[in-house]
């Protein structure tokens, strides 16, 4: 293992107190436990959204508390789910009296603590409720979307979550059009490398030098299809395809585009992947509303992409380009 | 007399003392079969839940809810969670009250078993803590007082585990080893077990 870490049981409250002292005007730690990074102060008269999971992903999940995106988020070890407590915190941080979304990804510990959370909020009488992204379509097949993990999808689905809360909107239409969001997101990855965890000590999987492998998980769950390095544009197009295989889109049909980087991929290599997406995109007649390229759901040092697309209507359109602002992403 | 913060309290303390060596034998029993970290959480738990027990409140709802937050802060178990899953359903049964008759306790264990079918995905008949539940449900129904509960739960708790010492786990980590699970007490049946040998009159 080589990291630029002090011990590894220190690590993520470590880094969650650098994350603090860079931008104190958006970020703070609170909780009992400290695994909870919140706004500065909640915003008052609107509907909460917070989320929560395991660490290492940063941005994912606690990095897009900001404006027009999540008011608290609960922090977890790396890659293991937080326990109930820094969630239920979370949302008695956000909740303003008019309820409260936790924006979940589809793993079982963070949703059986964000249900015991919420069933905790309730107790309080906080109206607390969840919308699941499981966007990963390397995961399980259509038949069994349920089953499939919430991967890069989060970015935008948490993004329609704050501007819809932003809006003023009630519980009911945040919880609505952040379903909708999920429900018309996917995702799809590419590993080339391990990542370590800290305690770990040792890779979380192995992988030959020459080898790729297509739909891995963010924390090395078995992809669809192990071979040999191909070039960046193959291995787009394969990609796309099973995207597109997926959930079609439609002539002139709008989209939004994130090209992400899992930590280790170089920001180039990822224009790369862009550039060979959106032709492929574009000529099975989308437009691209909105595109992202960047490192915005990691999994610490692994190497590899993924390639999420979200089908826009207006509205969701309209929540997407409204305006954001936390230290990773600026709308 | 009923079920109170007070009743919560004396069963945290009676069953804190005696729960390092139910610990030890449930990591015993839980490493055979791959696992091994009931033990720990337990200890860990009833660890947490002294510290809280002389600061329950009166609502025996919001008491159980306290003791339930107590024991997820311990670790991300699933026993753990279950556990707390189980105190909040309890809990939500006896909402808003201070006292609770003790003929209405099969009710709210009997909501504590349909909440961890739910949140767990175990059934009946699986070979788990919930098979225990069940049995201790049925024994205690119509019973009114705790002098008469405590030996019906005991009596219960022994033939449950000889019952099913013979049969396989068919869920969770212990399903890999369901031809060693033969012949072994289910950890979490057995951890209920020794819970309630934690109550009897020395």
């Amino acid at each position: 293992m080589k990291k630029l870490i002090n011990t590894p049981e220190n690590y993520v409250d470590e880094v969650l107190a650098g994350m603090q002292a860079a931008h104190p005007e958006t970020y703070r730690i609170g909780g009992a436990t400290g695994r909870m990074l919140h706004r500065p102060a909640p915003v008052p008269e609107k509907v909460g959204v917070v989320s929560g999971g395991g660490f290492g992903h940063i941005p994912v999940f606690a990095g897009y508390v900001g404006d027009g995106l999540l008011d608290a988020c609960a922090v977890g070890d790396v890659f293991a789910s937080p326990d109930m407590n820094p969630m239920l915190e979370s949302i008695q941080f956000a909740d303003q009296g008019r309820g409260v979304l936790c924006v979940v990804g589809n793993y079982g510990g963070d949703r059986m603590n964000f249900d015991m959370a919420c069933e905790m909020a309730e107790m309080d009488d906080i109206e607390a409720r969840k919308v699941i992204v499981a966007d990963d379509v390397a995961a399980a097949g259509p038949d069994e979307a349920e089953k499939r993990r919430g991967v890069a999808g989060f970015v935008f689905v948490t993004k329609i979550a704050g501007a819809a809360a932003a809006q003023g909107k009630t519980l009911d239409d945040v919880v609505a059009v952040t379903q909708r969001a999920a429900d018309n997101v996917r995702s799809v990855g590419v590993a080339l490398s391990s990542c370590t965890v800290p305690q770990a000590g040792k890779p979380t999987f192995e992988i030959a030098d020459d080898e790729m492998e297509i739909g891995m998980g963010i924390h090395g769950e078995p992809g669809v299809r192990r071979g040999k390095l191909r070039p960046v544009d193959e291995i787009t197009d394969e990609m796309i395809d099973m995207l597109l295989a997926d959930k079609p889109v439609e002539a002139g049909g709008r989209i939004a585009v994130l090209i992400n980087g899992l930590g280790a991929t170089p920001i180039e290599e990822l224009y790369l992947v862009f550039r060979q997406a959106k032709a492929r995109l574009e000529s099975a007649g989308a437009v691209i509303a909105m595109h992202l390229v960047g490192n915005y759901a990691t999994s610490m040092e692994m190497a590899g992409a993924s390639i999420s697309v979200l089908h826009l209507d207006e509205e969701l359109e309209t929540l997407l380009t409204a305006p954001a602002n936390c230290p990773f992403w600026k709308v | 007399m009923g079920i109170s913060k007070n009743t919560l309290k004396l069963a945290i303390e009676k069953i804190a003392e005696k729960i390092d060596p139910i610990g030890d034998e449930m990591n015993r029993l839980d490493g055979q079969l791959g696992d091994g970290d009931l033990g720990v959480t337990l200890v860990n738990g009833f660890r947490n839940l002294q510290g809280i027990k002389d600061d329950l409140p009166d609502d025996l709802g919001r008491a159980l809810f306290a003791m339930a937050k107590s024991v997820t802060a311990v670790s991300g178990s699933s026993f753990g969670t279950l556990l707390a899953t189980a105190l909040m359903a309890a809990g939500k049964q006896v909402k808003d009250q201070s006292n609770v008759a003790w003929s209405e306790l099969p009710g709210m264990l009997q909501a504590a078993q349909d909440a961890m079918v739910a949140r767990g995905g175990a059934s009946l008949g699986d070979k788990t803590m919930l098979d225990m539940m069940d049995s201790l449900i049925s024994a205690l129904s119509g019973l009114q007082t705790p002098a008469e509960m405590l030996p019906a739960a005991k009596t219960a708790a022994e033939q449950t585990l000889d019952s099913f010492r013979d049969q396989p786990n068919k869920i969770g980590r212990a399903r890999v080893y369901a031809e060693k699970s033969i012949g072994l007490d289910d950890p979490g049946m057995m951890a209920i077990a020794r819970m309630i040998d934690c109550f009897e009159t020395p």
